[in-house]
């Protein structure tokens, strides 16, 4: 587990960077962090690789500080959002380097990836376009076999095609050997559909981090059509609404409950109609960051 | 088996990105060994081919020289080796500039330490790798040639243990640089900095020195840089090149070997320190540690400031009020790009106005000590009591040191060492007449150099003037100048009883004859000499004239002469048995004719605003439509005497250029008057026939009435 607590991070002794940020990232997830430019998501994350030091705080991966420690950084593999590659180096050349780096580095695996995404591993990175020069970022970090993959803003410019297939990548690698990816973003709807943990940075603090299951297991939202008005604060009373909307008699509620708590409610009701509707992480978090006071729509929809 | 993260996997992954300071380091390193020497080598073939060389051994050594001066100490290995030492140190450690190289290397389980170590070893393993082929190569084409001898092997190793401890302070510069600093260019600008600053800045402060205080003085005591290797480098590697044996340049080089060794060693430290504490986001910013950026500020400020102020001090004939205004205005610029520097930003440059006033204040600081002598170096004298020794060196003593190989001594080092002259107080007091008299009222103020030896261990070196006229000085002179002390450090003959051995001419001149003594006598001369010189003093040298002077001639062409004054007797008596002496005074009946020229100098010495010369000066211009040159040609009056009566009343005031009048008093002669004598073709009078004349100065109050009248201006 990386387990991150307090960190802060100044630049220029005058720019708060990260602000006691404390969160748990655990194993075998895939642990979302997002926030707009500038709230500190690739800082936690170049910290966590043990790129910056901390000025307070402590960041742990498997209880081992990572600031200059080898051995917890051979647990890490991390791909900053302008990954770095030699000068003049083809794939071959980065694979090279690494693999003395990762002694768990699989070569095999690596070249039958570069075969998959139809990488040339002769060909100079420097003509790569951009999201192949991510893809070889991501396929480096994969092979590397380190537990934990830290990838900042790695999926931004990816192909839908190319991230579906990192993404079963992913997921065979946790399955197989329990890979916990740690993915930075901008845009929460690159994540929506990998994330089973999500950390919600804003100002260089933490807004909110909880599981994706419990935040759609807590929060429902019911289509419906009271036949009284009594009916509607009959069912409604005793439950925490976070939205309520309305289209002539047709009601559209957001309430934070469980799913058979909300469906009694409604069962007990008068009601011409009702159906408890899936929720996009888009609406769980406008939902969950309006009750802090916070327009998410401004933050991370744009 | 090796692990694939072990420091040599390391090592060899870091080489691979190092490929091109590999080519660099072997295309420096080759053209300036295997090139020189082979270019080196065909130049004394082609000497040969040309019959340059008379002997085969004439032509064996030169060729070994060329290898020595391709192969060993050369000015041109001073670029080579520093540039390849700052190209490696650079490139080593640049990817710290670099943010998105400092993201992959920091984050790859390599630890910091391991890092450091790869990049520097791999580094020294690239100059080593290069030299050492590139010598190798060279010796080998040196052996083909049949030079590679003992001694050129041992002057190459020497030389290469040079090269290799000033590559490793230069290297650790750049290394010490690129940590302090976040981007290559300022990083160049401190490597600059830490390279040249102690030299620019010890210029600067000689300059000022000289400029500000009238007792500056650094001949004997220098005032050089004591850590700048880059100056140690560049100001011996000529000397000893020279050197005649591997043992000599051996004994020259440890001591500097030594201390470079030290220097690198604290720059390494330092750098591997920095290393250390150096945060990773400190890539692409100007200066890395904050904390020292008003250091640096102030460091350059006042430097710049400095250069600045000298310029216009000397452009503007030495106008102080210009200088501040120059050093202030300089201090505010220099301080506004600093801080446009640190933050790449032009709107920053009224930013920590602190610092920036600091700098100005140490700017205004370091003018005031020199305009007001703040640190009261001009007016520095020390409490006798103080003193162990002193060093005395008036202007008008002065000889030539050679060692038993008639190599030349340096005069300032043999003083330095030798001369410990004790009469300490008579210095001091002298030292204090020049503080409270005033330059302008000194009859024949002489320049003295002065050497205070402290018991500290401290030596202190001033020059001031003594008013040879003054007669409260002359006892005091007697004392030091009489001093067997003196004499025994000054004059060569005092101790140099070997070199008269083997002397190789021996003659004494009275400025018209010389005369040709033996050989053999030369140890029995100079006992003569040295019993005379005891009697020597102030008094004798400034009050008498001399009736002769000894010359000696030894190998390598060095020689000595010394002045013999009519009390030397022992010296005379020798003369005289060898039939050698010759009175200082002529005789009329030897001489053909005398010929007196009147320069009139008194038109052209009047002072300016001497209304009747100057109204002279320019009518003769205005008459004669002259340049000065004419109006001097005009003047000058010639009048030549073959009566024999005038001729002897003239020669009983004359006395030869050729003798030496240095310690005498300045209007001994008259200036105004030259004389030439030509002596009676069948005269018995031995003088060398080669010369037709032989010149004379007119003892300065003593010109016959005649003389003056027959060369008046007409």
């Amino acid at each position: 587990m990386i387990e991150i607590h307090n960190l802060t991070k100044s630049f220029d002794q005058k720019i708060k960077a990260v602000d006691e940020v404390s969160v748990a990232i655990k194993e075998n997830t895939v642990f979302g962090l997002i926030g707009t430019n500038g709230a500190g998501k690739s800082t936690v994350l170049r910290m966590v690789a043990g790129v910056l030091k901390p000025d307070a705080g402590i960041v742990a991966v498997d209880n081992m500080p990572v600031y200059d420690n080898v051995e917890a950084k051979k647990r890490l593999f991390f791909i900053a959002d302008e990954p770095y590659f030699f000068a003049n180096a083809n794939a071959r050349a980065m694979e090279r380097y690494y693999s003395g780096v990762y002694e768990q580095f699989d070569q095999a695996e690596f070249y039958r990836y570069l075969e998959n995404f139809n990488l040339d591993r002769n060909r100079k990175i420097s003509t790569f376009s951009k999201g192949m020069k991510k893809q070889l970022a991501l396929l480096l970090g994969i092979c590397a076999h380190t537990k934990y993959i830290l990838c900042d803003e790695t999926f931004d410019g990816l192909d839908p095609v190319m991230r579906q297939g990192i993404k079963s990548i992913f997921a065979k690698e946790m399955e197989e050997r329990g890979l916990t990816p740690v993915i930075a973003s901008h845009n929460l709807r690159e994540l929506e559909d990998i994330c089973d943990h999500v950390g919600l940075l804003h100002k260089g603090g933490v807004l909110l981090s909880k599981d994706l299951e419990d935040m759609k297991c807590n929060i429902q939202k019911i289509q419906c059509v009271f036949s009284t008005v009594e009916d509607e604060l009959k069912a409604l009373n005793g439950m925490e609404v976070l939205k309520k909307e309305q289209r002539g008699s047709l009601r559209t509620i957001t309430v934070r409950s469980t799913r058979e708590e909300a469906t009694a409610r409604f069962a007990a009701v008068n009601t011409v109609f009702y159906e408890v509707l899936p929720l996009s992480l888009e609406e769980i978090f406008i939902s969950e960051t309006e009750v802090v006071g916070y327009d998410i729509k401004k933050l991370i929809l744009g | 088996m090796t692990s694939r993260n072990s420091f040599w996997a390391r090592s060899v992954e870091n080489h691979k990105r190092r490929i091109w300071v590999w080519i660099v380091a072997f295309l420096i390193q080759l053209v300036a060994y295997v090139g020189l020497v082979t270019i080196y080598i065909s130049r004394i073939r082609y000497y040969e081919a040309e019959g340059v060389y008379r002997t085969a051994q004439a032509y064996a050594e030169a060729l070994a020289q060329a290898v020595q001066d391709a192969l060993g100490f050369s000015p041109k290995l001073f670029l080579a080796v520093g540039l390849l030492a700052a190209v490696i140190g650079k490139q080593g450690f640049s990817y710290l500039n670099d943010r998105r190289k400092v993201d992959m290397y920091h984050s790859v389980p390599v630890s910091k330490k391991r890092r450091f170590l790869v990049i520097y070893t791999n580094g020294v393993v690239i100059y080593l790798t290069s030299t050492l082929v590139s010598l190798i190569i060279g010796i080998l084409v040196a052996a083909a040639q049949g030079v590679v001898t003992g001694q050129v092997i041992a002057v190459v190793g020497i030389a290469f243990l040079w090269n290799l401890l000033f590559f490793m302070v230069v290297y650790h510069m750049m290394i010490l640089a690129e940590m302090l600093t976040g981007n290559s260019f300022v990083c160049l600008c401190v490597f600059a900095l830490l390279a040249f600053y102690e030299q620019v800045l010890y210029s600067c402060l000689r300059s000022f020195r000289y400029s500000f205080f009238t007792r500056a003085s650094n001949n004997y005591v220098l005032f050089v840089p004591k850590l700048s290797v880059t100056s140690d480098y560049y100001d011996h590697v000529d000397i000893i090149k020279y050197m005649d044996t591997p043992q000599e340049m051996a004994r020259t080089v440890f001591p500097y070997l030594g201390k470079w060794f030290l220097i690198a060693l604290v720059l390494f430290v330092c750098a591997y320190v920095c290393y250390n504490k150096r945060m990773s986001e400190a890539a692409g910013k100007a200066i890395a540690f904050s904390g020292i950026k008003p250091v640096l500020k102030v460091l350059v400020v006042v430097l710049a400031a400095m250069i600045v102020g000298g310029i216009v001090r000397d452009s503007t004939y030495e106008n102080d009020m210009l200088m501040l205004a120059a050093m202030l205005a300089c201090a505010f610029i220099v301080s506004a790009v600093m801080e446009i520097v640190y933050e790449f930003d032009l709107r920053c440059m009224l930013r920590h106005w602190g610092s920036s006033i600091i700098a100005v204040a140490c700017t205004a600081l370091v003018f005031c000590v020199f305009k007001f002598d703040l640190a009261g170096y001009d007016s520095y004298i020390p409490e006798a009591d103080e003193v162990e020794s002193v060093l005395f060196q008036p202007n008008t003593d002065y000889e030539n040191y050679w060692d038993e190989n008639f190599d030349y001594i340096s005069n300032e080092d043999h003083l330095m060492e030798n001369m410990h002259i004790t009469a300490i107080e008579e210095v001091i007091a002298l030292a204090d007449k020049d503080q409270k008299e005033d330059y302008e009222t000194m009859i024949d103020p002489r320049w003295v150099q002065v050497v205070y030896h402290l018991k500290s261990g401290r030596d202190v070196e001033r020059a001031f003037y003594v008013d040879f006229e003054n007669p409260g000085n002359e006892e005091l002179l007697n004392r030091i100048v009489g001093s067997d002390e003196y004499k025994n450090s000054m004059y060569q003959i005092t101790w140099d009883e070997a070199s008269y051995d083997s002397v190789q001419s021996v003659t004494y001149t009275n400025g018209c004859v010389t005369s040709t003594l033996p050989l053999e006598d030369a140890q029995e001369l100079r006992e003569a000499y040295l019993k005379d010189l005891e009697q020597m003093d102030f008094s004798l040298v400034h009050n008498k004239l001399a009736c002769g002077q000894l010359q000696f001639g030894f190998s390598n062409y060095k020689g000595a002469s010394y002045p013999v004054y009519d009390s030397y007797t022992n010296v005379l008596a020798y003369l005289k048995e060898q039939g050698a002496y010759y009175p200082v005074t002529l005789e009329a009946e030897d001489i053909a004719a005398v010929t007196v020229t009147n320069y009139h100098n008194e038109l052209l010495y009047e002072e300016e605003d001497s209304e009747g010369a100057y109204d002279y000066y320019r009518e003769a211009v205005a008459t004669q439509d002259a340049y000065y040159e004419d109006y001097y040609e005009d003047v000058t009056v010639q009048e030549s005497f073959e009566d024999k009566e005038d001729i002897a009343r003239i020669v009983e005031h004359i006395y030869p250029v050729t003798l030496p009048t240095d310690w005498n008093r300045r209007e001994t002669f008259d200036s105004n008057y030259f004389v030439a004598v030509e002596l009676e073709k069948d005269s018995d009078y031995p003088y060398d026939r080669t010369e037709y004349y032989f010149n004379y100065n007119m003892i300065a109050g003593e010109v016959p009435a005649f003389v003056a009248e027959a060369t008046a201006l007409k």
